[in-house]
């Protein structure tokens, strides 16, 4: 590894200067200071967590007096929160097999098989980037309602299906693939869907993990439309909830902390374990999720 | 097996053409449904009264006249450019500064762009409600446990309308703005580290070289990360809804928020939401229009 290199502005040469010493260790200072801002409120909510509700309202201490789970295990029961967990995962499996079977395909047609007229298709995904998918929310809603699909997983599954970010990962992926594996393949009589799941699937795990990670993230953390969808009855997820305790205020200030942990949990797991391909897929595709 | 071979006979073509197309319909379904459909949609209910989920009569423009009339519009409208504008003066240039901080250090980078990503994995509604906890204004709240030890008096500070807005662009920013460093990280990395060792032999300053090299390789990137960012902003509506609900006194209402309130706070009177969806749609495209405009050159999206 040549993880020590200097890349950056500063040089081995410059270093000989204090003033340019002293700036870098300012600059060391500052990156500090930005780790505890980061990291600070999420340890402060999880210590929120271990008070009760007087102790909450009337400490003014960032500490908890004792670090039993007992509150913990109180909110996850009084407010049944594992038939949420049960939802939220149920809803992310199916958005996260939607994400990359749909989009991956629409990719492909546009990256490689591009038939007459992909142009245009392939402008209009474009477009619809620069469109917040909150802004028709109201018409979407009023079309899940005359299909029938309240209170069902199945139109948030599919929205995730509708990506066009996620279109245009698969796109720049597949157009960096060797053409003639491809051409070869098809040479070989393999149709554009043997290809597709033969060839190009198994060279895409990179891209298909980054959609996965991103739609896993994306729909545990997703509300709004799952809100409409899906309130008031038995499939509300985990975030669906928070939204409704939110806004009703029909729980304590300390069960609302506990919920917050709670909703954490799984990105957090995420996070640790992707973390690396998380932050170097950041740098090097410059998308954030 | 020769035709397909050469592939180029026109019936073969055609064929291959229609099975590339069958091959895309599901996901150009699914777009239609999710997206191109409802934004379509969306222009056609504001010009009608509806009811439930019905359009029942066409009322032209009248409901934009009557959702404009209103004095909660202007204030959103003003609100929603204030928004940008702190999003710009907070969210713009501090990703940049972090970008640049963390691409100078050298032991401990990993660590450094691995705490700054973290915030934004975060659920969005999770965030806002944390920070409602430490924005509150009882002595409770994590901010007045602060000041109080450096002797401050307990602040209000959710009700104060001067201040609601910095506060929830410095939320939103708080979780943005590392994951959006890393992108500046990718733009400078695209700049040869000789370059920098270069211009330091002919006597150039660091800071010379942050302005005349750094600077320079991420002008592109940055006006295309402006325009996301305002897109973005654009969006804020579960931030106020969730903390302040609006207040104090409309102070935080977002136009994005009034759609909502028309939508699904009680009156169901979606045409009027619509309305509101179709002039932010308006305000969106035209600002994208004016920054393609002045940035022609060359588009980043092909």
């Amino acid at each position: 590894m040549k993880k020590a290199l200097r890349t950056g502005v500063i040089r081995e040469y410059d270093m000989h200067s204090l003033p340019v010493r002293i700036g870098y260790a300012a600059i060391y200072v500052l990156c500090f200071v930005m780790v505890v801002f980061a990291v600070f409120p999420l340890l402060w909510v999880v210590l929120a967590g271990f008070k009760d509700l007087r102790e909450f309202m009337s400490s003014t201490d960032i500490l908890p007096r004792s670090f039993s789970l007992a509150p913990f295990l109180k909110t996850w029961n009084q407010l049944g929160i594992a038939k949420n967990y049960l939802n939220s995962l149920i809803s992310v499996a199916g958005s996260v097999v939607c994400a990359l079977i749909f989009n991956g395909l629409l990719g492909y047609g546009l990256a490689i098989l591009k038939p007459k007229g992909y142009g245009v298709v392939k402008k209009l995904v474009l477009f619809s980037l620069l469109v917040p998918p909150t802004i028709s929310i109201v018409p979407l809603f009023m079309n899940i309602q005359h299909l029938r699909l309240g209170n069902s997983f199945v139109p948030l599954w599919l929205s995730y299906g509708a990506n066009a970010m996620y279109v245009v990962l698969f796109i720049q992926f597949f157009e960096s693939l060797p053409y003639s594996m491809i051409e070869a393949s098809r040479i070989d009589g393999c149709s554009p869907l043997q290809t597709f799941f033969r060839i190009v699937l198994p060279l895409s795990k990179p891209i298909c993990a980054v959609v996965a990670i991103f739609a896993i993230n994306a729909s545990w953390s997703d509300f709004l439309l799952p809100y409409l969808v899906l309130r008031g009855g038995p499939l509300q997820t985990v975030m669906v909830r928070l939204f409704v305790f939110s806004t009703e205020q029909t729980v304590n200030a300390d069960a609302m902390m506990r919920s917050v942990v709670f909703s954490m949990i799984p990105p957090i797991i995420l996070f640790v374990i992707f973390q690396k391909q998380l932050t170097d897929n950041a740098v090097s595709t410059g998308i954030k999720g | 097996m020769n035709k397909q071979a050469r592939g180029i006979s026109p019936h073969g073509k055609r064929a291959e053409s229609l099975k590339a197309w069958l091959i895309m319909l599901p996901g150009l379904l699914l777009m239609s449904f999710f997206v191109w459909e409802p934004l379509l949609e969306s222009i056609r209910m504001s010009l009608y009264k509806t009811e439930n989920i019905e359009l029942v009569e066409f009322v032209g423009l009248r409901n934009f006249i009557s959702v404009m009339g209103k004095t909660n519009f202007t204030q959103a409208l003003a609100n929603t450019f204030a928004y940008t504008f702190w999003s710009l003066l907070i969210g713009f240039f501090l990703p940049i500064l972090l970008a640049m901080l963390i691409g100078e250090t050298v032991r401990g980078k990993g660590f450094f762009r691995t705490a700054a990503y973290l915030p934004n994995m975060l659920p969005g509604l999770a965030v806002i409600i944390l920070w409602s906890a430490f924005f509150s204004g009882e002595k409770s709240g994590v901010l007045n446990i602060l000041l109080s030890r450096v002797g401050v008096p307990r602040q209000s500070f959710l009700t104060r309308a001067d201040l609601v807005v910095p506060i929830i662009i410095s939320i939103a920013t708080w979780k943005g703005a590392g994951a959006t460093a890393l992108i500046y990280m990718a733009g400078m990395a695209s700049v040869n580290p000789e370059l920098y060792e270069a211009a330091a032999i002919d006597g150039a300053s660091v800071w010379q070289r942050v302005i005349h090299i750094l600077l320079p390789s991420i002008k592109k990137l940055a006006g295309t990360l402006l325009i996301l960012q305002i897109i973005s902003v654009f969006q804020i509506m579960y931030e106020p809804m969730v903390l302040t609900k609006g207040g104090p006194d409309n102070a935080s209402l977002s136009l994005m928020q009034l759609m909502w309130q028309y939508a699904f706070g009680g009156s169901m009177d979606y045409g009027k939401a619509s309305a509101v969806a179709v002039i932010v749609t308006v305000i969106l495209l035209a600002m994208t229009l004016v920054y393609t405009y002045f940035n022609n050159k060359e588009s980043d999206w092909d």
